[in-house]
């Protein structure tokens, strides 16, 4: 599943369990080649949540987590980071740090 | 505006220059030349448009002199007598520029016959040079190369500062004379940003390449012949995080890699970093030398301020000269060095080049001295800063160090490089300093590279400062037009055979361009893409080279579709900073434009060519075989 959130949806979301963060940017290349991969992931992990947060849109909640660049994935389990993800990285990579935390 | 793509299909330039070859050795064949009828080939190999091949036959043996007479007086001719024969096939080197050269063809009887061989205009990208103080006596037949560290070609220089010698082709990195005469090089073609080539090249002085080695990490910075004639040439591994970080000892006959050195296992890679440093080029390693009295290999890692000394047979740590600021305490103890003597006088290298060891067992680099400390809030600006070569004695057993000589540091921001550069130690007390990175801008040194300034702004100047001292008195200095990587003082010929006829061979083997496992659902297209994005697709033996130009963050991919599927190789268009540009040969002036290179290596068979363009994939009406 994936799904399009911007702070306060992030702010008032249940976020016990495990999901991903992704904050992209609209100007990047690779970002746009990861919402491909994503799609792919997804598909894969029909029940994993990967929530996609707009980089300039957010800027307060991409400084309280700490994302300075894009593409950027926050691999979360209860509301805390288990580990990121920087830049654009392939399925097999992806999938094996959602498997760590699922 | 239009639609349109360019391709281009070429044969690598060893198999252009074994056609000619073949062509001219068979026109020579069915001819009959003499010493007063010679077979004249200008430019025989296509790179060097400052020489020529003479062929004739003489009815006994006898040795010919070649002369290429001087534009003034007779003690600048360049001359050399060959070997014995009756079939002569003389490389003749050295001619001027711009000029109708005289050149004397005399017998070992004293017969003779005088050739005028006209040269073109050198192209515009060579580098001139501006000022040059030394003499004939000093210099000999020695001629100083410089080895290109942008877009300006390598090139020689004669006593007066004469172009004598030069490469239309941009090789790269440094430039060495092997032990059988041959030089070696970078290869000037592109395999991977900011300067990776495909290998190193052997060639001659007329350009006529014997051998690329191709390396599945390719080249960057440094090599160095063994004793036996294997290479020991720098490389990295493509499928770690990290580059610049390994050495490999590459068999000389048939390209086979037969042992790998890897810093990452006997350096930590996050401790004393310099100012340049990140987390991927940790190292930045550029230079290699192997010492035969201790076997060991001693490595520049410009990214940790650190000379390294490595055992050669197992790879272990001996020790590192460097400011110790930043390294863990109990590496501290073991490994690095105590400056005594002249402690007042004593300065630590920083972002140093081309480390060597003298045969006193004496360490000596070109200390760039960027940024001249280790911790951010003590970084020296370039215009307050120095350059200098600089040699060190040290003490393996009491692990202590002492500054015996240092050049460049009075000299203060004028001769400051913060890159690339290179020391030469002929003798003791006898010493060249190439301090060939020299960037200023508005009237200071400059605190960015010379390869990332606008050359065509007024107010930016770069230049390169070749001096050699000897006994404390300098003997030669040039200054020239550009930035050069490395100086290196040689003859154009040698003692050997300065050119062997036979094709040249492409050894070793490129890595298997990594793809992308994901094939993005987007609509095709039978439309060419617009011609804005300048769509070249150049395609020779063992890889494709795509350029396009597209804006940032622009969704791209190259897409080769065969039978057995696509193999889809993703183009980056994001702005990459490079914190490190040692040679802007593969620079681009519009950051819009890219490279990909794609290695034929695991592709097999023909392949239509497909670029994805955000939200198209474009058919580009070329297909290419591998």
């Amino acid at each position: 599943m994936i799904k399009e959130i911007n702070t306060e949806e992030y702010d008032a979301m249940d976020k016990s369990g495990a999901m991903m963060l992704e904050f992209y940017s609209k100007t990047c290349g690779p970002c746009k080649m990861l919402a491909f991969v994503l799609k792919d992931i997804a598909k894969m992990h029909p029940d994993f949540p990967i929530y996609t947060v707009d980089f300039d849109e957010n800027v307060e909640l991409k400084e309280r987590l700490g994302v300075k660049g894009f593409p950027t994935m926050l691999l979360m389990k209860d509301g805390q980071e288990a580990s990121r993800m920087e830049g654009l990285k392939q399925k097999p990579a992806i999938a094996k740090e959602i498997e760590a935390i699922a | 505006m239009s639609n349109r793509i360019t391709y281009t299909c070429e044969d690598h330039l060893i198999t252009k220059q074994a056609k000619a070859e073949k062509a001219f050795l068979e026109t020579f064949e069915k001819g009959d030349y003499t010493l007063g009828n010679p077979l004249v080939i200008e430019n025989p190999y296509f790179i060097n448009p400052l020489c020529a091949l003479v062929l004739f036959t003489t009815p006994q043996e006898t040795a010919a002199t070649v002369t290429v007479r001087g534009k003034l007086v007779e003690r600048e001719d360049v001359t050399h007598t060959f070997a014995p024969g009756k079939v002569h096939r003389l490389p003749v080197l050295g001619l001027y520029e711009d000029f109708a050269n005289t050149v004397d063809i005399t017998l070992a009887d004293g017969t003779s016959t005088t050739l005028t061989i006209k040269t073109g205009k050198l192209p515009a990208r060579v580098s001139r040079c501006r000022h040059i103080s030394t003499s004939k006596d000093y210099l000999g037949d020695d001629l100083m190369f410089l080895s290109t560290a942008g877009k300006n070609s390598p090139a020689a220089y004669d006593y007066k500062g004469n172009i004598r010698w030069m490469l239309t082709v941009n090789t790269m990195f440094d430039l060495k004379r092997a032990e059988n005469g041959n030089l070696l090089t970078g290869s000037p073609r592109f395999c991977r940003m900011p300067y990776n080539a495909t290998g190193l090249i052997e060639f001659d002085m007329l350009g006529k390449i014997y051998k690329e080695y191709r390396l599945p990490g390719n080249y960057h910075h440094d090599q160095w012949e063994m004793e036996d004639g294997n290479l020991l040439i720098l490389t990295q591994d493509f499928h770690t995080d990290t580059v610049e970080d390994q050495c490999v000892l590459v068999d000389r006959n048939t390209g086979d890699i037969l042992k790998t050195w890897d810093f990452k296992d006997c350096l930590p890679q996050d401790v004393a970093g310099s100012g340049s440093q990140d987390p991927h080029d940790w190292f930045h390693n550029n230079s290699v030398w192997y010492d035969k009295k201790t076997n060991s290999l001693t490595l520049s890692g410009r990214h940790q301020d650190a000379i390294i000394n490595i055992d050669y047979e197992t790879g272990e740590l001996n020790w590192i000269v460097g400011d110790p600021e930043g390294w863990p305490q109990e590496m501290v103890d073991k490994y690095f060095f105590t400056p005594v003597g002249d402690v007042d006088n004593f300065d630590w290298q920083y972002e140093q080049h081309a480390a060597l060891i003298t045969p006193e067992g004496d360490v000596m680099c070109f200390d760039n001295g960027q940024y001249r400390a280790k911790s951010k809030e003590n970084h020296l600006k370039n215009k307050d800063n120095f350059s200098r070569g600089v040699r060190y004695r040290i003490d393996t057993e009491k692990m202590e160090i002492e500054q015996v000589w240092q050049y460049g540091k009075e000299r203060g921001q004028e001769f400051m490089s913060p890159y690339i550069c290179n020391v030469e130690y002929y003798a003791d007390g006898h010493y060249m300093i190439h301090s060939g990175g020299i960037g200023f801008e508005n009237g200071y040194a400059a605190d960015s590279l010379g390869a990332f300034l606008d050359k065509s702004d007024p107010k930016v100047e770069l230049r390169s400062t070749t001096v050699e001292e000897k006994d404390g008195i300098v003997l030669y200095e040039m200054e020239t037009e550009g930035n050069f990587y490395r100086a290196e003082k040689l003859p154009l010929y040698h003692d050997g055979d300065n050119v062997t006829f036979g094709p040249g061979r492409l050894l070793g083997k490129l890595d298997v361009t990594p793809t992308f496992d994901t094939d993005p659902d987007i609509e095709e297209s039978e439309e060419l893409p617009d011609e804005w994005h300048n769509i070249i697709i150049e395609e020779d033996e063992d890889r494709l080279v795509f350029h396009g130009k597209f804006e940032r963050g622009t969704l791209a991919m190259l897409c080769l579709v065969g039978e057995e599927g696509s193999h889809n190789y993703f183009i980056n268009t994001a702005a990459v900073r490079h914190l490190a540009m040692c040679s802007g040969a593969f620079l681009e002036d519009d950051d819009r434009d890219v490279k990909l290179n794609v290695s034929k290596e695991g592709l097999k068979g023909r392949y239509t060519v497909k670029l994805i363009i955000n939200d198209k994939k474009h058919h580009l009406g070329v297909s290419i075989h591998a």
